[in-house]
């Protein structure tokens, strides 16, 4: 199909390796190279998600099979990732319009130095036993290479696909899903590699995982390239006659930001992860306590990863339909179905049915990803591509106050649920139908979206 | 050239994946045991 070849004349001119303008396709070029080197980049940063495999191994640093007084305690470990999650919403956001100019291959390099980096201090902290260069390295370092390398690949992917924008970036997303899949089982396997009876092996893991993750994200900043100017693929064009909810014109990113469109995508993005993410967190004890003696921790932790999985698919599957139905309709299936989930799960409870209780939340799982990834395509519908990677990056500290949000919530709630005297199997009733609320507020949000004023659009050229 | 680049970048990417699904798969086994 779209055939092109690597610039090479840029070179001659003395254009920096790392430069945008290198990085231009000529005829030769397959556009389905883009997809991989974005997914190596995202499976490597959704390692994030598997971060607390570690959790235990670093409480016993010290004392190797159980932990000392001189170990680190559960609270100081989870600063670590938390910190991380921090840093990512704040790099998203501060560096979106450097990612936007430096282009993807910078951007996903420098993206790779941080995460990879960001190991390789955390590993020097563990063997030194100091763990301000855990919160340092993997905090503030790997924090900052997971919020350049989230959006690095986003608005390269849609300008190639702008057919199919949804099924680009959703797959792409796809792959911050899927990194805890793969991370959890490796963390085990080099953890064990590594033990001793002087070390329990999580130095060495981190270690090996800065160098593997730096090189797999490498590969994706090697491959990437962005499409020369006014490419479009053969045998498309624009609608001539423009869908009311997709715009033709530029937004710039300053002006983005100010316009009631980014406030209600901002309320869709926080209301849909706050229904999500709450579960996400809870999801073992929640299917364990509601299902009393019948659910074993083993099926606990199988109910987990089968969650993770429909987190993972569900941002590839929704993102692409939504290239079908459309944004908006997409979101409001997420929410009014999710209303209808969240509100029939405590009568699944008293019915006792595990299968129904494992069916309602996977299908909620999928949406909760499926949000993450038909956002940057309703972003690119909105505000255009020509900033649409920043906008994006900023929309993103949604995500960072749903991750308050949600699990305030859940915890919160059950816990006060629970000293008034509500038996723990229906403790999470009232959580549920405060979800619905979440959801329906998110509903208006995205009912509210209408067409940017025209006074908002930019007069300036798009660049490749 | 550009289809056998084209199927080892899939496969480097795919194949890491594939063996995460898998033993998230074999784990979840358990639920239904």
């Amino acid at each position: 199909m779209m055939t092109m070849r690597t610039n090479g004349d840029a070179a001659a001119g003395g254009i920096s390796f790392w430069d945008r303008r290198r990085t231009a396709a000529r005829p030769g070029f397959n556009r389905f190279m883009v997809p991989p080197a974005a997914l190596a980049v995202h499976l490597s940063i959704g390692q994030v998600y598997a971060f607390s495999t570690f959790n235990l191994p670093l409480t016993r640093l010290v004392g190797i099979g159980h932990a000392l007084p001189a170990d680190w305690k559960l609270t100081e470990i989870g600063w670590i990732f938390s910190t991380a999650i921090l840093f990512l919403g704040a790099a998203a956001a501060v560096f979106g319009r450097w990612v936007e100019s430096a282009g993807p291959r910078k951007a996903m390099a420098v993206a790779a130095a941080c995460f990879g980096g960001g190991f390789v201090v955390s590993a020097v902290g563990i063997d030194l036993h100091q763990i301000w260069l855990l919160y340092l390295g993997y905090g503030v370092l790997g924090g900052c290479g997971l919020g350049i390398g989230y959006i690095s690949p986003v608005s390269t992917l849609i300008k190639w696909f702008p057919d199919r924008p949804g099924m680009a970036t959703g797959m792409a997303i796809m792959g911050f899903g899927g990194g805890a899949l793969i991370a959890a089982p490796l963390s085990l396997i080099l953890m064990n590699h590594f033990k001793s009876a002087a070390s329990n092996g999580v130095a060495g893991a981190f270690l090996s995982m800065g160098c593997i993750y730096f090189a797999f994200m490498m590969i994706g900043a090697l491959t990437v390239r962005v499409p020369p100017e006014g490419w479009r693929p053969a045998g498309w064009a624009p609608p001539a006659l423009p869908k009311k909810l997709i715009t033709n014109a530029q937004v710039q990113v300053d002006t983005a930001w100010r316009t009631p469109q980014f406030w209600l995508l901002w309320g869709v993005l926080c209301l849909n992860v706050t229904a999500g993410i709450g579960v996400i967190g809870q999801a073992s004890p929640m299917i364990q306590e509601m299902f009393s003696g019948r659910v074993s921790p083993a099926a606990a932790a199988g109910f987990v990863g089968l969650l993770s999985l429909f987190n993972m698919g569900g941002r590839f599957v929704w993102a692409t339909i939504s290239d079908y139905i459309g944004r908006r309709v997409t979101y409001c299936v997420f929410f009014v179905l999710g209303i209808v989930l969240y509100a029939s799960v405590p009568a699944i409870g008293r019915l006792g049915s595990i299968g129904l209780f494992v069916a309602a939340f996977v299908v909620i799982l999928s949406m909760y990803g499926g949000g993450f990834a038909t956002i940057p395509a309703y972003l690119r519908d909105i505000f255009g591509t020509m900033h649409v990677g920043a906008i994006h990056g900023r929309l993103l500290t949604a995500w960072s106050a749903a991750g308050v949000l949600g699990p305030v919530l859940i915890n919160y709630i059950r816990e006060y649920q629970i000293h008034s005297g509500v038996p723990k199997a229906q403790a999470y009733s009232v959580t549920m139908y405060i979800m619905c609320v979440l959801l329906l507020l998110g509903l208006l949000c995205n009912l509210g979206v209408r067409a940017v004023d025209e006074r908002h659009h930019s007069r300036e050229p798009v660049p490749a | 050239m550009t289809k056998i680049r084209l199927l080892a970048l899939w496969l480097v990417v795919g194949l890491p994946l594939l063996w995460g699904i898998a033993r998230t798969l074999q784990n979840a086994m358990h639920l239904f045991h």
